[in-house]
């Protein structure tokens, strides 16, 4: 996991910030999530492994803690399970959506659908195979939360967000600059 | 034309301080090839067989002299002097040098062009009626409705990175010249004093496309407000952008997934996405206004026109008579028969300059030479505009009836007047193998192979309108599946074998050929075409097309008449 991630607020300016999330996968599921690397409590768990556990007692105690947000694969159809992201809103400070490959763009559809459709006002954080050259358009279409492949140049990813001053599309962050 | 304002200019600035600096990580090592590739390709530039190719856009195929110098001055600088101009209105550039494409860029930007998105799995550049705006049979201009949307689309940030490429084509005429049921979503505008109070409309085609499984677009949508555009367009997309198939790159296309749910079902899932996206958050936010269109519109008004009488063909051959000697004479009576169409004003007529040299040069090329000399012929006889069509010739719009024959001697001095638009020759073909790296087979000398065989202009005359398509692969670009005959290069064995389909056809009444059989030599393809046209002049009642005439008949006498001496030679079973 990259130590850092980039934290880009709707209405403020882009920074690095100490990464406090850990992101799982689900696998080496022994009744629970396992133990984290030392000094993280705070845990991404898949939606599919949310949904059938989340009435669990002790992932509601922690859930409640803080600890426990959720994320998105690229192919989880979350418009179908829209009740249970309703329930989930209550209880996760963050919601990752993931990254197979960098070309793959459904994650910028349910970040879409997260914030337009849900109207999720947390973060949303872009995870997986997230490269410099993504960054733009996921900070339109809905993330605000930025974990890197580890092997990517942070101060280039930062410089990415002042490239265009101008946009021709409505989105997340900033409505199409008109002349009229 | 369209002038971009400060808007669009900063846009196309700043994406080449962007591309700049992605080429520099790729040339300093810190961009991968793998991770550079999309991002090149959504800026037009591919790794060709050879060399770098660099594809501009120009939107809805319409350019100003201005825009062509430049295009001139970029082949003769950057590349080896000529431009290559495709079925999607854009232009190509063989031979670029990877360091010095953002200078290229750079010199685009100084003329309001780009190559944003003319490659990748994004929304490619928006195609339209070469005759916009002036076709006798239309009754919306679509330029304002395309360029609003080549705006939507430029650099959309939640369909970067789609399952595949994505091609709008947008017409308004009676006619269809856009192919718009080959591609991914066909939007035909119409105004109708019963529907949105008369205000203009779209129905919606979706789920169209060439490549490796040509299918005709379904209507998903009807009576479309254009100022809701944005907004369906985007829960079109969306839905595509989820649910379209990105686990085999030949499924991936909108036209599976359509197939696959039925139009039906994906004109629901659209509906559903819609209604949310229009009615629930933005109230309207993401509509075109009132006010957009109209600065957009201001730039589509009519040039200043002259009053000027509507002359017949025969005044104008009349008027000509004294001018010419014998041989000109039939030369340009055949030249207003066949480039020179109808216009919506009275003395005026748009006019297609041929970049089809029998045999001499590919399909759609030009060099540098010729690109220069038609900014003049623009400026002196057009208002300085120029239209490129996706048959791959060049159109002037706003011609004076009373220049024809001046325009006529001056383009004749380039090469360009040849009559032969609609003919067998007019031939769409690909790069193909000569230069393409997708390609499986070689188009171009098939193209010179051919147009050299049928060289005789009266003859050609004779058989009227045949369309002929020529593809190096099954990706399709030289549009062989609605080429009344298609040519198709396949790879078997490391050999290259064409393979010919019959029956496609563009326009109102757009067909998927058929593949006829198994596949020839290069060598046999002159003679199976001869085959197939003598087949039709033996077989044609008085006036009947080339297509009528086969369907009317059918496959089988063609077929048999392709295969009666060649298929000794032909090999393997149809592909």
């Amino acid at each position: 996991m990259n130590q850092k991630i980039i934290y880009y607020p709707k209405d403020g300016k882009p920074n690095l910030i100490a990464n406090e999330w850990q992101v799982w996968d689900g696998e080496r599921d022994e009744g629970g999530i396992p133990d984290l690397e030392h000094g993280f409590h705070k845990v991404l768990v898949p939606f599919h492994w949310w949904i059938t556990r989340y009435k669990n007692a002790d992932i509601i105690e922690r859930a409640n803690k803080g600890e426990i947000g959720v994320w998105f694969a690229a192919d989880d159809d979350i418009l179908k399970h829209s009740e249970i992201i309703e329930e989930g809103k209550s209880f996760w400070p963050v919601i990752g959506a993931h990254f197979p490959i960098f070309r793959d763009g459904r994650s910028f559809s349910t970040a879409a659908l997260l914030r337009d459709r849900f109207e999720w006002q947390g973060e949303v954080r872009a995870i997986g195979d997230v490269l410099i050259d993504q960054l733009l358009q996921g900070a339109r279409v809905g993330f605000d939360a930025f974990e890197l492949r580890p092997d990517q140049n942070l101060d280039i990813a930062l410089k990415q967000f002042d490239l265009f001053s101008v946009v021709t599309q409505n989105s997340w962050r900033d409505q199409r600059a008109t002349i009229a | 034309m369209y002038k971009y304002d400060h808007i669009d200019q900063t846009l196309v600035d700043q994406r080449v301080t962007q591309f700049r600096d992605q080429v520099e990580r790729r040339l300093n090592g810190t961009l991968a090839e793998e991770e550079f590739r999309p991002l090149r390709l959504q800026n037009g530039l591919y790794h060709q067989r050879h060399a770098y190719m660099l594809r501009v856009a120009i939107p809805y195929g319409l350019l100003s002299s201005r825009q062509l110098r430049t295009l001139a001055f970029i082949a003769d600088k950057y590349d080896r002097g000529y431009g290559h101009f495709t079925t999607r209105q854009n232009i190509q550039f063989n031979w670029v040098e990877l360091e010095q494409t953002p200078d290229i860029l750079a010199e685009l930007a100084k003329v309001e062009m780009h190559a944003i998105q003319t490659s990748g799995n994004c929304i490619r550049n928006i195609t339209s009626d070469a005759f916009a705006g002036v076709a006798a049979d239309e009754y919306v201009d679509p330029r304002p409705i395309c360029e609003l949307l080549r705006q939507w689309s430029t650099l959309h940030p939640e369909f970067a990175h789609l399952p595949r490429k994505f091609k709008f084509a947008i017409n308004g005429a009676k006619e269809d010249r856009t192919v718009l049921l080959c591609h991914d979503v066909g939007i035909e505008l119409q105004k109708n004093p019963n529907i949105n109070n008369g205000e203009l409309t779209a129905n919606i085609y979706a789920g169209g496309g060439m490549g490796r499984t040509p299918i005709l677009g379904s209507l998903i949508k009807k009576d479309v407000p254009w100022q809701v555009l944005p907004s369906y367009l985007t829960a079109l997309l969306r839905v595509y952008n989820r649910f379209g198939r990105r686990d085999n790159l030949y499924k991936a296309r909108i036209k599976i997934l359509v197939k696959a749910l039925g139009p039906e079902e994906f004109a629901r899932q659209v509906e559903g996405e819609w209604t949310q996206l229009h009615n629930a958050t933005k109230q309207g936010k993401d509509n075109f206004s009132q006010a957009e269109w109209e600065r957009v519109a201001k730039h589509f008004t009519k040039p200043s026109y002259k009053t000027l009488p509507a002359l017949s063909d025969e005044q104008l051959q009349s008027h000509a008579e004294s001018r010419l000697d014998a041989n000109e004479k039939i030369a340009f009576t055949r030249w207003l028969e066949r480039n020179v169409r109808p216009h919506q004003v009275p003395g005026y007529a748009p006019v297609i300059l041929s970049l089809k040299p029998h045999g001499t040069a590919a399909p759609g090329d030009a060099t540098s030479a010729q690109m220069n000399a038609i900014a003049d012929l623009a400026d002196q006889y057009s208002f300085g505009e120029l239209r490129v069509t996706h048959e791959q010739n060049l159109v002037l719009a706003d011609v004076e009836q009373a220049e024809l024959l001046n325009l006529w001697r001056a383009a004749k001095n380039y090469n360009l007047v040849l009559p032969n638009i609609g003919l067998l020759t007019d031939i769409i073909a690909c790069p193909g193998g000569d230069f393409c790296s997708l390609a499986n087979a070689k188009s171009l000398p098939i193209a010179k192979a051919i147009q050299e065989r049928f060289d005789d202009l009266d003859y050609l005359h004779d058989l009227g309108d045949i369309t002929l398509n020529i593809s190096g692969c099954i990706n399709s670009c030289g549009h062989h599946h609605v080429g009344n005959i298609g040519v198709l290069g396949v790879d078997k064995d490391g050999e290259e074998w064409y393979q010919i389909t019959l029956g496609g056809d563009q326009g109102n009444d757009a067909s998927i050929g058929k593949v006829i059989g198994p596949s020839f030599y290069a060598n046999e393809i002159p003679d199976v075409m001869t085959s197939i046209i003598n087949t039709y002049v033996e077989q044609r009642s008085t006036d009947e097309p080339f297509i009528e005439t086969y369907r009317r008949l059918g496959v089988i006498p063609f077929k048999e008449a392709a295969y009666k001496n060649n298929g000794k030679h032909s090999k393997g079973a149809a592909v």
